[in-house]
């Protein structure tokens, strides 16, 4: 493969996840001399499951390290830095005085911080990390539901008070650029999209109330379902394997927003309704319900569980 | 001279989540080792009120890398607690969900976060052949090296200073793997999505089967991306394994635990019976079955409030500390460490995982694929099932099973029929138990649900693979299966302690799992 053929390649890339009104040719063939400044990137993972991270590796086309080794300079992060222990501590407290203004801070997971101790780096709660991270960041990114809303680390009844990135910023009146890609997992169509954008402009995306990009967060997944049609017609499953809607049986699509319908998962192999499953919400502000997957005949009355809904400091 | 060090090491990299480890080192040997989780969310006690179902979607969250065990052994939980068991379709596509992404984690695990603790990174800058991704990555690194920035070569900088591979060849070979794992995982995804809606956290997998109903079209495309998996798993995985621990043959005999087992009956036939992988204990070299009785939790080291010796279900409440309380744990000589509990089987500490799935299955002689196989192995590199208990053992165990799990995929995928519907509905019980059991990438998972008079969850409860292995001292003062292996080994510089690091890392833990 020449040069010119694996430059195309990564188009293909920046074509499929729809960056390619403002990121072109030329300005991949600038990245690749230099001309334009490639992003350092820290990732950070708080109360999360590494299953953002596993996604991200999910990029259609080409290989996760090549995305990594052409686009950005990931200074830290947790499952793919080769050093361990103290270096760790070394590094990030150098990227914080070395790089200031001049790095993405990626933050995967919710941030405790009711109980400071539930997660903890170098014997640190995770929260005085992220306080001190972002104070040096250019801007944050935060991926992942539970980064986003609290997502399954805040349900009823839990202990941990978790916040999410924009409400740590918010609260500790850290004045950075914060941007958050909900979905779980998050979709790395959206990371690599959000990065491109700032690779090209310095800054992020149009972004809704709750810092979502509006491109992929101003549609229900309903609006843009391929059951949209049976809807209408009053076409209602009511059974899995049926024809028709699945809102009677507890879709989550009409309250959840995303673009999974648009682009589909995993290099559009599938989707979750496609798979004969209620969309369960995994990237709306409510996830997780209480009830997500009902049958026809359920007729129990929802009480509503509350969520803490992001705890105040 | 005798020299006394303490070595801690926080935050471990290369793993899944939040891992401090310290250790009590005296003239080079281990004497004291403690293992502390270092996250808790609370997931298992949280879901009481939810809907029963929701526990499927819920707990697979718990873990990014291993969420396909927790969907499964949740729907197998409920339907215990219905009585029913999936029709044929559902319980082979099941096993194709499971198995697709079992694979997919033990490539991840290998190579993305093992390969690097034996395989020299620094050999690229010398490499003179011409395969695209070496040379890209030999490119790579040297404009990175002239590129005057603070972190060239981020994040693939700096190993511990110490011996790794010398063996030129086998270097590339394994850097070149490393890049293909990367797409070989994209596939995995892909398979699992087929039939799971998406990857990680399939949606589908439902007590009653799978809601997904497959095709002709789905089958053949779940097909041909195993096809190309199954080259890499028995090309390249294993080959590359087995050529690393001829040359790190040391590290047969280095990271002992207990060497007692503990494994659940994994991968049933469509009817849900003849299970592919056996379950059983193995206790002081005694095969036994297992017996849920035995299984109990201690808290005493670790950051909550409550009982020892508790079981499953005993509680629908757990305490953790609170801060001031932590920070004075912090500074005791004998405090609290980890937010993992000490789960014990009577006073047994029990190793689950790759190792304990291979002898238990070896010993009942019901899979004959595997005994050749392992038979196999152990010729060529002259080893006993002694030596399994180690760092190499326990690579080489996932490989085996890597092995064994995708010729049951590709026997599983020709059993499908399409356009048949893959789940039955079955309404909530209401007032009901259930256990699940599975064995997840890391070991033996067991889920325990209890349902109130309207179908939502009274009570859950989850033990762990990781939980079993990283658990910190039980009530007696007993140290977990990791700890064990850390004490008694040689460190050649303590400022470098690589040693530690392989023997944690080849017991995959997964921290996210382990405190849920």
């Amino acid at each position: 493969m020449n040069r010119r053929e694996a430059l195309k390649k990564f188009y293909n890339v920046i074509v499929a996840v729809g960056a390619s009104s403002f990121f072109t040719f030329d300005d991949l063939l600038a990245l690749e001399n230099s001309q334009i400044k490639k992003p350092n990137l820290i990732w950070l993972q708080g109360a999360s499951c590494s299953g953002c991270t596993l996604s991200s590796t999910n990029i259609e086309d080409i290989s996760f390290t090549d995305f990594i080794l052409k686009f950005v300079n990931i200074i830290y992060h947790p499952n793919l830095t080769i050093h361990t222990g103290y270096d760790v501590q070394h590094t990030l407290n150098t990227a914080c005085k070395e790089l200031n203004n001049d790095y993405l801070l990626i933050n995967e997971g919710s941030i405790p911080v009711q109980l400071p101790h539930a997660c903890l780096l170098a014997d640190i709660p995770y929260v005085e990390w992220i306080k001190k991270m972002a104070k040096n960041a250019h801007s944050c990114i935060g991926v992942g539901t539970c980064a986003s809303f609290g997502g399954i680390t805040d349900m009823h009844g839990m202990d941990t008070g978790v916040a999410s990135i924009v409400q740590v910023l918010e609260t500790e009146n850290i004045q950075k650029p914060v941007a958050i890609l909900p979905n779980c997992p998050l979709r790395p169509e959206h990371l690599v999209y959000t990065i491109l954008y700032f690779i090209k402009f310095g800054k992020f995306p149009a972004l809704d109330v709750y810092h979502r990009p509006k491109k992929f967060f101003s549609q229900t997944i309903h609006q843009s379902c391929s059951h949209y049609y049976e809807f209408k017609e009053d076409i209602f499953a009511t059974k899995i394997g049926e024809k028709g809607c699945l809102l009677e049986l507890g879709c989550q699509g009409p309250v959840t927003k995303s673009d999974c319908m648009i682009t589909g998962l995993n290099g559009n192999t599938n989707n979750c309704i496609k798979a004969g499953h209620p969309c369960i919400g995994c990237a709306s502000e409510h996830f997780p319900r209480q009830i997500m997957f009902r049958s026809y005949i359920d007729d129990r009355v929802i009480t509503p569980l509350k969520k803490m809904n992001f705890a105040k400091k | 001279m005798n020299m006394k060090r303490t070595i801690s090491v926080d935050p471990l990299t290369r793993i899944e989540g939040h891992l401090k480890f310290t250790t009590k080192i005296e003239n080079s040997i281990v004497t004291d080792a403690k293992c502390s989780a270092q996250l808790y969310r609370g997931i298992e006690k949280a879901l009481i009120g939810y809907d029963a179902r929701v526990a499927q979607q819920v707990t697979q969250r718990i873990c990014g890398t291993c969420n396909y065990a927790h969907a499964e052994a949740a729907a197998l939980a409920l339907e215990d607690a219905m009585g029913i068991k999936p029709n044929k379709n559902g319980q082979l596509l099941r096993n194709l969900i499971v198995g697709a992404y079992q694979i997919h984690d033990y490539i991840f695990h290998f190579y993305l976060l093992s390969v690097f603790d034996f395989i020299n990174i620094e050999a690229i800058t010398t490499y003179k052949g011409s395969n695209k991704n070496l040379v890209k990555m030999k490119q790579w690194v040297e404009s990175e090296k002239k590129s005057g920035k603070i972190f060239p070569i981020s994040p693939f900088l700096s190993q511990y200073k110490n011996i790794y591979s010398q063996d030129e060849k086998l270097n590339f070979f394994s850097i070149d793997n490393y890049l293909e794992a990367f797409e070989i995982m994209l596939k995995l995804d892909k398979a699992v999505a087929i039939f799971g809606g998406k990857s990680p956290h399939p949606v589908t997998i439902e007590a009653g089967g799978v809601t997904t109903t497959p095709t002709v079209l789905s089958i053949e495309k779940y097909k041909a991306l195993i096809e190309e998996v199954d080259i890499f798993i028995k090309d390249i995985y294993l080959p590359n394994i087995i050529k690393i621990s001829k040359e790190f043959k040391e590290y047969f005999n280095i990271g002992k635990g207990y060497a007692n087992y503990l494994a659940f009956a994994y991968m049933p036939d469509e009817n849900g019976e003849n299970h592919l992988f056996e379950g059983g204990t193995i206790i002081n070299g005694e095969y036994a079955d297992y017996d849920l009785e035995k299984i109990r939790e201690d808290v005493k080291y670790s950051y909550y409030l409550g009982n020892d010796n508790a079981k499953p279900l005993s509680s629908t409440k757990l305490t953790p500390i609170d801060y001031d309380r932590y920070k004075s744990e912090q500074i005791k000589e004998n405090g609290k460490y980890s937010w993992s509990k000490a789960p014990r089987y009577d006073t047994n500490v029990m190793e689950v995982g790759a190792v304990a799935r291979v002898i238990i299955t070896y010993n009942k002689k019901t899979n004959k694929k595997l005994n050749a196989l392992v038979d196999q192995v152990n010729k060529e590199l002259n080893i006993t099932f002694d030596e399994y208990n180690s760092v190499m053992g326990r690579h080489l165990s996932r490989a085996i099973l890597a092995c064994i799990v995708i010729d049951k995929l590709k026997k599983d995928i020709d059993k499908v029929e399409p356009d048949v519907n893959a789940y039955e509905e079955y309404d909530i019980p209401t007032k009901a138990k259930g256990i699940g059991l599975t064995e997840g990438t890391r070991g033996a998972l067991a889920h325990w649900i209890e349902t109130d008079k309207e179908g939502y969850i009274k009570n859950y409860e989850l033990i762990v693979p990781t939980t079993w292995n990283i658990s910190p001292r039980d009530a007696q003062g007993t140290p977990g299966v990791v700890e064990k292996m850390l004490i008694g080994t040689k460190i050649k510089d303590v400022e470098n302690p690589i040693e530690l690091a392989r023997i944690i890392r080849s017991t995959d833990p997964c921290m996210a799992c382990s405190v849920h």
